[in-house]
């Protein structure tokens, strides 16, 4: 071996070194460094994460299904049933209500008095819902909530409709409780019943009522948006 | 064969005292280049048990043979081709190639 290629080689090998000694010392800075340490951190948490959001997944999903077929669907239901768009059947009473007969006695002053009038179909209405009645239609009317009942000429508006006498009111709720709140004494079939007015009312075991046929137009009014709840 | 050893020590004692540190982007080109190097000084020791060293041929072997490596690594990286492993297996087997070949040399003697 010559001299020469001894002195380069151990230069070679002094770099060499070098290298060694810093190489060594990377691999271990990264080893331990921040961002190699967090990385494998963040993996393990990312598949621990990943792992509770499938479960959470399956428990949503598995949730929604029960509530479709529970909370959800009894909820819309009563809602429709509130708002009148479904025809429902039930028992409850038919009040029969129709002018006098005949008509006025002769020589009354005020003949009018003794024709059906919005007022009187409003306390039947009143005392019925007092009495719980859970829906309640006029001559095949579903009342809902914005329906009106209003003498017009001599007949009566109901849901814009024109209805002419005899009316039938239709309520389901508890038979006896409604019949008894009707017939209470002194109460409005007496006071009606003074005027000559023929009210008859006769208790059901099922009463059809029909739905509310009309549509809903909310020109004015909107939800509360924030929330609302 | 002292003066290797020695010299390697020596570079390995000032290595790790030298307040030089590798950013951890390039400990892959800096890994490659070593075993570049690596190579090189075994293929030295070899040329030089054989009788047949050059200083030239081994000083510019050495150099290039580092650059190269690191220069393949990174054109790797660029292209999306792992020419970290081929230049690792490539060297690796010289390494282990020179190494029998001085064993050899060393037993016969």
């Amino acid at each position: 071996m010559q001299k020469q290629g001894q002195f380069s080689i151990t230069l070679v090998c002094v770099i060499l070194g070098i290298m060694l000694a810093v190489q060594f010392r990377t691999t271990q800075d990264i080893r331990s460094s921040v961002q190699y340490q967090r990385a494998e951190d963040l993996t393990q948490r990312l598949m621990q994460v990943e792992k509770e959001r499938s479960l959470l997944e399956n428990q949503v999903r598995d949730l929604r299904q029960i509530s479709t077929n529970d909370a959800v669907t009894k909820d819309l239901e009563n809602t429709k049933m509130g708002a009148g768009v479904v025809p429902l059947q039930g028992a409850g009473v038919i009040v029969t209500v129709d002018d006098t007969k005949p008509a006025a006695p002769a020589g009354s002053k005020n003949p009018n008095l003794y024709l059906i009038k919005d007022e009187d179909i409003l306390k039947i209405l009143n005392e019925l819902r007092a009495g719980g009645a859970e829906a309640i239609a006029i001559n095949n009317q579903r009342l809902i909530a914005s329906s009106e009942v209003r003498t017009a000429g001599s007949f009566l508006s109901v849901n814009n409709m024109n209805l002419a006498t005899p009316y039938e009111i239709k309520a389901i709720g508890d038979p006896v409780t409604l019949e008894n709140a009707l017939k209470i004494r002194g109460g409005v079939m007496e006071t009606l019943q003074f005027w000559g007015i023929q009210v008859i009312v006769k208790q059901s075991a099922t009463v059809e009522l029909p739905a509310f046929k009309g549509t809903f137009r909310f020109q004015y009014a909107k939800p509360v948006q924030d929330g609302g709840k | 064969m002292v003066f290797p050893i020695l010299g390697l020590m020596v570079g390995l004692l000032i290595g790790t005292f030298l307040p030089v540190s590798m950013p951890i982007e390039y400990a892959k080109y800096l890994s490659v280049a070593l075993l570049a190097s690596l190579d090189s000084v075994f293929g030295g020791l070899r040329a030089g048990s054989e009788g047949k060293f050059d200083n030239l041929v081994f000083m510019t072997g050495f150099f290039t043979n580092a650059l190269l490596a690191a220069g393949l690594v990174y054109i790797g990286e660029r292209i999306g081709i792992d020419l970290y492993y081929v230049a690792l297996l490539t060297f690796g087997l010289r390494v282990f190639q020179n190494l029998a070949i001085i064993r050899h040399y060393f037993l016969k003697r």
